[in-house]
């Protein structure tokens, strides 16, 4: 069974919240809290986390793609609350290929 | 428990520096560790470049086999989606695998390719992981939050920072920045030994593992100032200084590896090796310009103007910064990193693109044949000192995802890949630049004291590492244990044991994204390429 959005919400806040704190940054993460804008992130911070991501759900998700995509904007960030509906998007998939 | 096996990574390491440095008092230890232990130039893979020759150390297997070949990789034969490798991407087993299928312990600290991390029963801080992620990457999860508790513990140092890796291959901007980036290494080793020192004190490993990479690092930026000979007259005060601090780099390391000997005991075998070796470089080759003015490689006008003034050189973060300024609908051969001297052959899907099948031979012949009568314009001697095609370089059920062609300058340096008005730079210093001859010394139970094996592969290191373990060689491993390693009796008492193949290992990852072109998608992929910096 698939989780649900707020499941992995959690689990994604809870894992970012994680990091910052070794960053010392100390405001609350939330769906609104940009990667790149508000945590800083680089390219390779990016790679590593949806690495992490991929192997927590044990499933291959198009991390790479999402991060062009998000290049091409104008403003080159990625919400959380959008990684978190990324994440969903290809878990249902996964089920639904199943 | 105690320490079966220590396998200390120098990354870069070369005899041509280390002797030197034991010679002039500089790393006594190393001096007493070869009186007292065995030593062979060590052989590398084709291309000498950290991830697929650590890759290639730690299985006995060759890139054809493993599926590393670069920093970066391509994700089908087909595709011309670039990401960074992962342990992912490592389809063979590693030590890492066979001694914790032997229900043996394992610390694996700093290896390139070990994130995600391998299970192991044991620790694994990986290699190449950016500092603010290194949490995500710690084996098991809660180690991380046990070194942080460590006293100066400082995982920005210890762990990878882009923008000072970079350094390494473009150059510090001013004179008082090299100072501080050697510090940085220095302090960067004592950070890696004191997660060493902390885990096996608590709970030593049979195979404990740690890759110190500021050798490599240093060398690349700082080679004048690591090779200079004794009584070099420095023009500038920055430069002596700079030169003081490289030796005093090579100092500690030396009473690190001496350290880590002490608590491993003398009853472990110690194991030395880099995943290369090095030397000077003095000139870039702009491997895409030349492709240009052959007609191979088209770049997009339109994203050229848009292109700021920039250093020749590529560093990790900015491969992307290339790849979207060629014009795909006329480029045929390119180079996509900077690090692999790589060359790819755009192949034709059915869209009129790129070169057809039946006559890529041909084209690859033609571009071998072109390529080896380039000629320094300055000089009139060769650029290009050897070109292993694919089927040369990389045999094995990977190779598909190999460059077509893989150049060997004979300057021995890498390729800039970015547009350039001339075909040879020169640089502004000499530089350090990779080396097919790494080392290897060993030392310990049965290692035959002050021999030298002469030359052994890359692919011997797994198989001695199993070998010490008292595990058997897998029949696949390319490599072997070298039997002038150790002494005769010792090999008649432990007889080397050669097992079963290894079952390969499932890579999701290189599977997954295996896109399939259809003619309407290609506008997509290619569109997407632009931006396929995500490492941007």
């Amino acid at each position: 069974m698939r989780p649900a959005r707020d499941e992995i919400e959690a689990y994604v806040f809870q894992l970012l919240q994680e990091l910052a704190r070794d960053w010392e940054y100390s405001t609350t993460v939330g769906a609104d809290t940009g990667l790149f804008s508000d945590l800083g992130f680089e390219s390779l911070d990016a790679v590593v986390l949806g690495t992490a991501i991929q192997e927590h759900y044990d499933r291959p998700m198009p991390f790479a793609e999402l991060l062009a995509d998000v290049g091409q904007r104008e403003i080159r960030d990625l919400k959380i609350g959008e990684l978190v509906r990324f994440v969903e998007t290809h878990l249902a998939a996964e089920v639904q290929e199943a | 428990m105690a320490v079966k096996v220590l396998l200390i990574g120098l990354d870069g390491a070369t005899f041509s520096v280390l002797d030197p440095m034991v010679a002039r008092g500089i790393m006594p230890f190393l001096g007493r560790f070869l009186a007292e232990g065995a030593r062979a130039n060590l052989r590398t893979i084709v291309p000498p470049l950290t991830p697929p020759a650590w890759t290639s150390l730690t299985t006995g297997r060759s890139p054809g086999h493993h599926g590393v070949f670069d920093f970066f990789r391509m994700d089908s034969p087909e595709s011309r989606h670039i990401r960074f490798a992962s342990s992912r991407d490592i389809s063979v087993p590693t030590i890492w695998d066979a001694a914790t299928a032997a229900g043996l312990r394992v610390t694996a600290l700093n290896f390139c390719l070990t994130f995600p991390a391998p299970k192991v029963a044991g620790y694994v801080v990986p290699g190449w992981v950016p500092w603010r992620q290194l949490r995500l990457a710690c084996h098991p999860a809660d180690l991380f939050d046990r070194l942080k508790a460590l006293p100066g513990f400082e995982p920005r140092e210890l762990a990878m920072d882009v923008k000072l890796e970079e350094r390494a291959t473009e150059g510090c901007s001013s004179a008082e920045e090299y100072a501080p980036w050697i510090e940085f290494h220095t302090r960067r080793e004592r950070h890696w030994f004191d997660v060493f020192r902390h885990l096996t004190d608590t709970a030593p490993s049979d195979l404990t593992a740690v890759v110190f990479d500021g050798v490599d690092k240093l060398q690349h930026l700082c080679w004048r100032f690591v090779a200079a000979e004794p009584g070099t007259v420095w023009e500038h005060e920055w430069e002596r200084r700079a030169h003081e601090l490289c030796l005093e780099y090579f100092r500690q390391l030396d009473g690190v590896i001496e350290r880590m000997c002490s608590i491993a005991g003398r009853e472990a075998t110690v194991v030395i090796a880099s995943d290369h070796g090095f030397g000077p470089t003095r000139q870039v080759f702009h491997v895409n310009a030349w492709r240009e003015r052959h007609g191979y490689l088209t770049w997009s006008k339109e994203q050229l103007d848009k292109q700021e003034e920039g250093s020749a050189l590529l560093g990790v973060g900015q491969v992307a910064r290339h790849t979207f300024l060629m014009d795909w609908e006329r480029t045929r051969a390119f180079a996509t990193t900077p690090t692999s001297n790589g060359i790819f052959i755009a192949r034709a899907n059915g869209n009129g693109r790129g070169v057809p099948e039946a006559e890529y031979h041909s084209f690859r012949q033609r571009l071998v044949r072109e390529l080896r009568a380039e000629k320094d314009p300055a000089t009139g001697d060769a650029l290009i000192s050897r070109i292993d095609t694919r089927e040369e370089a990389f045999p094995g059920p990977f190779s598909s995802l190999a460059p077509d062609l893989t150049l060997s300058l004979a300057d021995g340096g890498l390729v800039s890949i970015l547009p350039s008005d001339r075909l040879v730079s020169p640089r502004p210093a000499v530089a350090g630049s990779h080396r097919p001859l790494g080392v290897f010394l060993a030392k310990g139970p049965g290692v035959r004291p002050g021999a030298d094996a002469g030359e052994l592969s890359i692919l011997d290191v797994a198989p001695t590492v199993l070998y010490g373990l008292g595990l058997s060689v897998p029949a696949d491993l390319e490599g072997r244990v070298p039997e002038a390693v150790f002494e005769a009796e010792a090999l008649k008492r432990k007889p080397v044991r050669v097992g079963a193949v290894a079952a390969a290992v499932e890579t999701p990852a290189a599977a997954s994204y295996a896109p399939s072109f259809g003619a309407a998608e290609e506008e997509a992929v290619m569109k997407r390429l632009q931006e396929l910096g995500y490492v941007e």
